[in-house]
């Protein structure tokens, strides 16, 4: 089990106000992730609910019990480090032993525990090992099996993938997904991965300056925007947002555009002439400066020709657009 | 091909450049060990001189000299007991300030004051808070018709006065030595523990003391040499007294020496202390290099 | 052969300690002396020009550290690096010196100087070896009693003149707030052993069967052991807690500070005590002369003067040196210029001047000192080379006793098997 609630879960570091109050439902089982800009709390967030920072003020429930007030150890939930933070003087063994040995779970239940996750995680042949002489991502494996052992009601992980190379990032990823899938167990994740989170969550949480801006699908956040915020965080490439009279034609005085749902057309939309084009063979991106609404992000499915200089004309999906008022909110048509 | 050649030619230079120090370290370093060594063998005495004797005599006199036996036993307990004690309370300062990050700086300042203080001043001050006559701790204490025992009247009391003195003055080493050790680990590792359900205090003896052994094994051996050369404390505090209680075995060199005469046993004395320590030393070092390789 | 090797060895020695005394070299006529510091030979090094002036030879004049000067003419005379021609000789020193063939013998300026009778005989003495003497002295110190005028005619007593008499004033005006009385106790030939001997001495002990010629150790005595006794009743039962490691910072101290009554203790200890600078007690201490007992009155000496190195270069103006410091016109001059009233010729207490500048101390405290110095013995300390070694087993042992370590006459039998042992080495 572990099913999350924050109930007016506040932050102050001195004056500074990190988090104001704010309210999360994270359901059981749920792959939550927390993205945002730098410095807009993410982790903060994610130690209060580990228990790691003390609240100023609210609740956190965890399976309908109140843990406001409760030890890290005594939340059942588990935390990887961005750092991984494995006991130095430790062997692999010991290391995963650790949080049973606190629990004072029985030696050969401990044991039983340990193979299997070493089992899971491809550790069995490292057991003997001190960390140092691990890889960076058996590091990060052993990090998991610590919290995985404990079976705890609820995974915390601080970008957990962000010291390891894209590769190793790319199978670390799916390994984790795999792993929630296996466990079925709660996990909220920190990233400023784009692609981390749009590909691993069942929900994400975006937050900015401690406020949470939209909690969503993925495809929820990615197709319905809540506000101009979220419309120019989520999404890679950045989404084209075009104030000004080709807005107020629309009825909003700012309009939003993916780069993917703009089209070279001959006749009619904008006209421009390319800055930077970009072939990545299944891709291309380009950077079109138009007279009418500025420099546009496009992409385009599969290899465009187009060079630096080109004159192109380019018009937007008109039923993909999206459209927001003065406050930055999404208006519904 | 180049850059071989050139680091052997620069090789010879930083040899060349070490020269003057090698030879400094060698004429002020070394000279006077080789002397004492000499010594050691020999008869001589500042008044008699030396009759021509060599031998193991005075290595022999040391094994049947009871005062020198026993000055052993006052060297070990002043060791010992200054060595755990400060290591002990050094690091419990360390932890403690390692803790108070915001304040630390100032803590820290506070706390190293009595290591800037010389040996003689550090020893004058506790021979007055250790003379019931002098001491502001007594007359405290008098105030509510608590009569505070002398310290240096009695053997067990003399030593523990000069192994508070001593762990006074030197215990703010060990606490340098430590924080700098604390803040090379990472907090995470606190963090991490805390998670894995370790209360506080098991998180210290099961990550945080692990860590810092072999740093405490370091700063246990350095202060246990140091406290092999116990002197001033002991000239100033005790006069090696009561009777002879406090005559830590390089305070009965410097008797043999230099009240007695007796150069050449005084040197033996000091061979000894000098083979002495550097044994310790060596297996210290040696499950050290263990600890740290494992 | 013999000194060859000792010098080889003194080589070795040097190297050891590291540590070298710069190398003279004399054009003229010159003396270079070695003192350690004091406020006489502080005055003493100002007073030069003077000597100078009557005699046209010139003088270094090095004043150093107690510390400093140990390992100077450890290494000037081991070595024979003759940089030392008039050296600070305590008393103490002087036989181990004479031994070790580091001084001349001073016998013939001693007859040649005028007023020869005037120079205190006990101080004197202090540097006779055989049938020279070596030193000449410009400096002694002797014990005195420090008493508390108030506090013994409070209790109807008066200064106690023997140490049977003091055991019984310090019972009667001991109280919590002002212990009866306060000795120095801790061990050393220089710390009890300064004091102790007044006691022993007082008891008719003494350290050998018939010093200088017969040395057996007969520290052990019934009457070493009454003294003992003495000592330890009065410092146990009418001393300050703590008593028994007290030094004399400590005695002083306690005396200032009027937590002790009495002390018997050196001359620069007990006028320090009647400071009105440093004691709150100063107007009511009065100085005695010590106690006696039932075989003498022996008050304590230790004496220091110049001697003159076997190695001096010009040994005549060495000599010349010697006695002119030692005059009775260079010694008045210091003791008007400097805190000096430890000079060693009686003539200089009767000087008005001198009288009148140490008055404060106490109206008769230069007649007090002369006469006690007059009762002195030069060995009240036997000034032998293994004197160092000798003292320091003796006071330890008596410490140990004082200290409940030991039975007292375990403490003495032991302290005299170790001077057996010392001596036959
Ligand atoms: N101990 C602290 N004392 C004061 N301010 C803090 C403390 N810890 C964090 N902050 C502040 O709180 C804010 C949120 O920090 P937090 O570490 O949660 O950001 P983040 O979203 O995790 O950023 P990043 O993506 O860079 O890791 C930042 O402005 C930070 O400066
Ligand atoms: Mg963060």
């Amino acid at each position: 089990m572990g099913k999350i609630r924050l109930n007016g879960v506040n932050k102050r570091f001195g004056a500074a106000e990190v988090i104001p109050a704010l309210d999360l439902e994270i359901e059981d089982g749920e792959f939550v992730v927390f993205v945002g800009p730098s410095g807009c709390g993410k982790s903060t967030l994610l130690r209060l609910i580990a228990g790691l920072e003390d609240m100023t003020s609210g609740a956190i429930v965890i399976d309908g019990k109140d843990v406001s007030n409760a030890a890290p150890g005594a939340r059942g939930l588990a935390m990887v480090f961005q750092s991984y933070a494995l006991y130095p003087h430790l062997t692999v063994a010991e290391n995963m032993a650790f949080p049973l040995r606190m629990a004072g779970t029985p030696t050969d239940l401990a044991q039983t525990k340990i193979a299997r996750a070493a089992e899971v995680l491809n550790l069995s042949g490292y057991m003997d090992r001190k960390p140092s002489q691990l890889s960076g991502g058996q590091r990060q494996r052993v990090a998991i099996g610590r919290a995985i052992v404990r079976e705890p009601a609820a995974f915390l992980f601080d970008e957990p993938l962000s010291n390891l190379d894209a590769a190793l990032r790319v199978s670390m990823r799916q390994e984790i997904t795999e792993l929630h899938r296996k466990l079925a167990t709660t996990m909220i994740y920190v990233t400023h991965d784009q692609v981390e989170a749009m590909t691993m969550a069942d929900k994400i949480v975006v937050l900015n300056a401690g406020r949470i801006e939209q909690v969503g699908s993925p495809i929820e956040l990615y197709d319905t925007p809540r506000n101009l915020f979220v419309a120019g965080f989520i999404g890679s490439p950045k989404m084209n947002l075009i104030e000004g009279q080709e807005a107020q034609v629309r009825g909003a005085s700012v309009i939003g555009i993916r780069p993917e749902h703009l089209d070279t057309v001959a006749e009619g939309g904008w006209e421009g002439q390319v800055m930077l084009a970009e072939h990545l063979g299944s891709d291309t991106f380009m950077q079109v400066e138009t007279q009418a609404v500025g420099m546009l992000n496009v992409r385009m499915d599969g290899e465009v020709k187009a060079r630096h200089g080109d004159k192109v004309r380019v018009a937007p999906k008109v039923d993909k657009m999206h459209r927001f008022d003065a406050e930055g909110l999404r208006l519904v048509h | 091909m180049t850059s071989v050649r050139a680091s052997a030619a620069m090789d010879r230079s930083y040899k060349l450049m070490l020269l003057p120090a090698s030879l400094a370290v060698g004429i002020f370093a070394v000279a006077p060990l080789v002397g004492m060594f000499v010594l050691s063998f020999t008869d001589f005495h500042l008044i008699r001189g030396w009759s021509g004797k060599i031998g193991l005599q005075n290595f022999l006199r040391l094994a049947g000299d009871a005062r020198f036996l026993s000055s052993i036993y006052v060297m070990a307990a002043l060791s010992f007991f200054g060595v755990v004690a400060q290591v002990v309370i050094g690091t419990a300062i360390a932890v403690g300030l390692d803790r108070i990050v915001k304040s630390w700086r100032f803590a820290r300042g506070i706390f190293v004051i009595p290591f800037a203080v010389p040996h003689i001043a550090v020893a004058l001050i506790w021979l007055s808070l250790f003379t019931p006559t002098l001491s502001p701790i007594t007359a405290f204490f008098a105030t509510f018709g608590i009569e505070v025992p002398a310290m240096l009247t009695s053997q067990t009391g003399a030593i523990a006065a000069i192994v508070i003195a001593d762990t006074w003055a030197t215990t703010p080493f060990v606490m340098l030595i430590v924080l700098a050790a604390l803040q090379g680990i990472s907090p995470d590792l606190d963090e991490a523990a805390a998670m894995d359900g370790a209360t506080r205090i098991r998180s210290f003896f099961l990550i945080t003391l692990p860590l810092l052994y072999p740093t405490l094994l370091m700063v246990a051996l350095f202060r246990f040499i140091e406290t092999l050369k116990h002197f001033p404390l002991i000239f100033v505090m005790t006069s090696g007294g009561p009777g002879r209680a406090t005559q830590a075995t390089n305070y009965y060199a410097y008797v043999q020496t230099f009240q007695s005469s007796n150069v050449a046993y005084g040197a033996a004395i000091a061979v000894f202390l000098f083979i002495f320590a550097g044994i310790i030393s060596f297996y210290i070092a040696r499950s050290n290099a263990r600890l740290s390789d494992a | 052969m013999f000194t060859k090797r000792r010098t080889v060895l003194a080589a070795a020695l040097m190297l050891g300690t590291a540590l070298a005394g710069p190398g003279a070299f004399a054009q003229q006529t010159e003396v270079d002396v070695l003192l350690f510091s004091m406020p006489s030979t502080l005055g003493l090094q100002k007073l030069a020009p003077d000597f100078e002036a009557e005699t046209g030879i010139k003088t270094n004049i090095e004043v150093v550290g107690q510390d400093v000067f140990e390992s100077r003419i450890t290494l000037s005379f081991t070595g024979g690096t003759g940089d030392i021609d008039v050296v600070h000789t305590p008393a103490i020193q002087v036989q181990r010196w004479v031994e070790a063939g580091w001084l001349a013998p001073l016998t013939q300026t001693l007859s040649g100087m005028p007023d020869r009778d005037d120079i205190i005989p006990a101080t004197l003495d202090s540097f006779k070896v055989g049938d020279d003497h070596w030193g000449i002295p410009f400096f002694a110190e002797t014990g005195l009693l420090a008493y508390r005028k108030d506090l013994l005619e409070a209790a109807g007593k008066q200064p106690p003149t023997t140490w049977e008499e003091m055991l019984d004033v310090a019972a009667a005006i001991h109280s919590p707030d002002t212990a009866g009385v306060v000795m120095r106790a801790a061990p050393g030939q220089g710390f009890n052993m300064f004091v102790f001997p007044m006691i022993m001495r007082a008891y008719g002990g003494e350290f050998f069967a018939d010093y200088p010629d017969d040395l057996t150790p007969t520290f052990n005595s019934p009457e070493t052991l009454s003294a003992l006794d003495v000592y330890i009743k009065l410092l146990g039962e009418y001393g300050p807690n703590g008593v028994s490691s007290f030094n004399f910072p400590e005695v002083v101290a306690a005396m200032q500070a009027g937590q002790a009554a009495m002390t018997v203790d050196g001359t620069s200890i007990v006028s320090q005590a009647v400071d009105p600078q440093k004691s709150r007690f100063a107007d009511q201490i009065e100085l005695a002369l010590p106690p006696a007992g039932p075989a003498e009155r022996a008050p304590a000496l230790a004496v220091h003067g110049l001697g003159v190195s076997a190695s001096a270069k010009d040994p005549e103006a060495a000599a010349k040196f010697v006695a002119w410091a030692t005059s009775k016109e260079t010694m008045t001059k210091l003791a008007l210029n400097e805190a000096y009233p430890d000079f060693t010729r009686a003539s200089i207490a009767e000087d008005p001047a001198v009288k009148e500048k140490y008055a404060g101390i106490q109206a008769d405290f230069l007649d007090l000192r002369i006469a006690a110095l007059q009762e002195a013995r030069s060995d009240y300390r036997p000034l032998l080379p293994t004197w160092p070694e000798l003292g320091a087993a003796m006071g330890e042992n008596v410490n140990a006793a004082l200290n409940g370590m030991m039975e007292p006459q375990e403490a003495l039998d032991a302290a005299n098997e170790e001077m057996g042992y010392i001596l036959g080495q």
